[in-house]
């Protein structure tokens, strides 16, 4: 007994052993600054030296403008652009699975292939498609679906959806697969059994695919909303730093040029991020409890 | 299901979609191709058609924008990240799945808790950490945060369950160290595993950008996606180099993807299983 005893100990210390490495790394570049910055929160920075100010950063957050229609704007983001492209995803992984045979793989990979472009390059990439005298607007105004040019870049309105198109390009296709990942466990003969019932596909859409895939769904909803929650490669880089004056600013991106580029104030930044942090949890709750919910009612 | 074969409006409608959505995927692609071989101002204006700037773009894309230095820069150290990383997250994905106690699960639970926070709330705690540090302006800011991934723990976590523990209590009877059944029976059976481990590592290092742009003000150890970011900055753009270097950082991704298709999805997959 002393014996399997011994061997206990050493199996639990080789456990240990294992995660060290993990475990180390974690705390330096981790839990050290996310502790750390518990302590900025309550203090402002003016060049090098800090100062005490209590919740001083939350009273200067109700106040800052710019800060607020930033949340805004992430918020008009994830509400129009997350249910479209949901609903795009899974529209198209349905027709892929069901509705064609021929060219399946070929569709599939290139409606994926989006997904393998870094968020700088989609920024770069759309940049030079939207100029106001560029590729989109010419195809548009010799097709007369327009009359004059768009300003996608530099119309405070047309940047917000210049935005959520580049979102939407590259990410639907990287849904959709989950989407057909589902699609493909899902039992056959409920689809069989409907269409012998006389349901259209339409209806088969929404009363059964939608409703089987509603795990995949609120896995899609809620990693889309941390997404848009951390936007700042397209605002900063495709509508250039937030612009036309602040019109696609971002929370993140707000953040980050308040400690790096404005004032230097981390101690005001860190807080900004708490709240984004706050959010981003409360949404993820609200959304596994109303998804999750209607799932453990059926 | 069966397929209806015959042609009606609603097929022909799918068809449609179907097209259009994978013609608006892949048009940027030809796009970003072609504008390697247009001169700077046929670049913004939309040409469709092949020019004749490729060598002058790709000239000023190595000597003006320095695309050699960045390209290596980048994949030195997505490749270290990746090497350091699967060794690490796969020896702690081990521990917690084979050698479970009720601390480690905690210690696990801790870990899983930040995967949803936003990387916007850490970076500036880590700026002062690593200018305490005297390590701002490295690659080894850069690579050493991002070798512990939790996300890559979890996957690789949920791939070693499958590994029967039955097998390694036959090698233990046999006398077997702990470690080298870990290295020698379990790890060469893990081998899918760890490429989309190392392939979904490799991408997400390849393409980082709020860190490595806090991090990294000397253009020496700039990366990829810092060196475009610091090129649209500029008054004048080089748009066909531009292209060049856009092509460039897209590539490697997209030849990992198209010959470990498999891999590749299995990495994205393994969060939902």
């Amino acid at each position: 007994m002393a014996a399997l005893g011994a061997h206990q100990r050493y199996l639990n210390r080789f456990g240990w052993f294992c995660i060290a490495p993990s475990a180390l790394l974690f705390c330096v570049f981790y839990a050290y600054p996310i502790l750390s910055s518990l302590y900025y929160v309550t203090r402002r920075w003016k060049g090098v030296s800090n100062t005490f100010i209590g919740l001083g950063n939350f009273v200067r957050m109700a106040r800052d403008n710019v800060f607020q229609a930033a949340l805004g704007h992430n918020f008009i983001f994830m509400v129009i652009q997350i249910p479209i492209m949901v609903f795009l995803a899974l529209l198209l992984a349905v027709m892929l699975n069901q509705g064609i045979k021929r060219f399946r793989g070929t569709l599939r990979l290139a409606i994926f292939l989006p997904s393998v472009t870094s968020l700088v390059v989609v920024s770069v990439l759309f940049r030079t498609l939207l100029q106001e005298n560029g590729f989109l607007n010419n195809v548009m105004l010799s097709g007369h679906l327009i009359t004059s040019p768009i300003g996608w870049l530099n119309n405070s309105f047309w940047a917000k959806v210049t935005v959520m198109l580049a979102i939407t390009w590259r990410w639907t296709g990287y849904n959709m697969v989950f989407f057909l990942v589902g699609l493909q466990s899902l039992d056959t003969q409920i689809f069989e059994a409907a269409e012998v019932d006389g349901a259209s596909k339409a209806r088969q859409f929404f009363t059964i695919t939608i409703p089987l895939l509603v795990p995949i769904i609120l896995f899609s909803a809620v990693t889309s909303t941390s997404g848009t929650m951390q936007l700042i490669e397209e605002p900063n880089i495709l509508t250039f730093q937030g612009g036309p004056a602040n019109a696609t600013m971002t929370a993140a991106l707000y953040i980050y040029r308040q400690s790096f580029f404005v004032n230097f104030d981390f101690g005001y930044a860190t807080s900004m991020s708490y709240v984004v942090v706050v959010i981003s949890g409360i949404l993820a709750f609200i959304q596994l409890r109303l998804l999750g919910g209607e799932r453990s009612a059926t | 299901m069966t397929v209806v074969n015959k042609w009606s409006p609603g097929r022909l409608i799918m068809w449609l979609v179907l097209l259009v959505c994978a013609a608006v995927s892949i048009f940027p692609f030809y796009w970003m191709l072609n504008g390697t071989t247009l001169n700077p101002n046929d670049v913004l204006r939309g040409i469709l058609h092949p020019g004749g700037s490729f060598l002058s773009n790709w000239q000023k894309a190595t000597t003006t924008y320095n695309l050699p230095l960045f390209f290596t820069n980048s994949l030195v150290i997505a490749l270290v990240t990746v090497l350091l990383g699967v060794v690490v997250n796969a020896l702690a994905a081990f521990g917690f799945e084979k050698y479970r106690s009720r601390a480690r699960d905690r210690v696990f639970g801790i870990l899983l808790l930040t995967l949803i926070l936003p990387q916007i709330a850490i970076v500036i705690p880590m700026f002062k950490l690593f200018s305490f540090l005297k390590l701002l302006n490295t690659r080894a800011a850069i690579i050493l945060p991002s070798i512990m991934s939790v996300f890559i723990i979890f996957f690789l976590r949920q791939n070693f369950k499958l590994f029967p523990t039955e097998i390694m209590e036959a090698a233990r009877v046999d006398g077997a160290s702990e470690l080298s059944i870990f290295v020698r029976i379990v790890a060469p059976s893990m081998r899918a595993s760890f490429a989309s481990a190392a392939i979904y590592m490799f991408i997400a290092q390849w393409n980082s950008y709020l860190w490595p742009l806090i991090a990294i003000l000397n253009d020496a150890i700039k990366t990829l996606p810092i060196a475009m970011a610091s090129i649209m900055q500029a008054y004048t753009i080089e748009y066909g180099a531009l292209m060049v270097v856009v092509c460039v950082s897209t590539l490697p991704v997209l030849i990992l993807f198209l010959t470990m298709q498999k891999q590749f999805v299995a990495g994205l997959l393994g969060s939902v299983k």
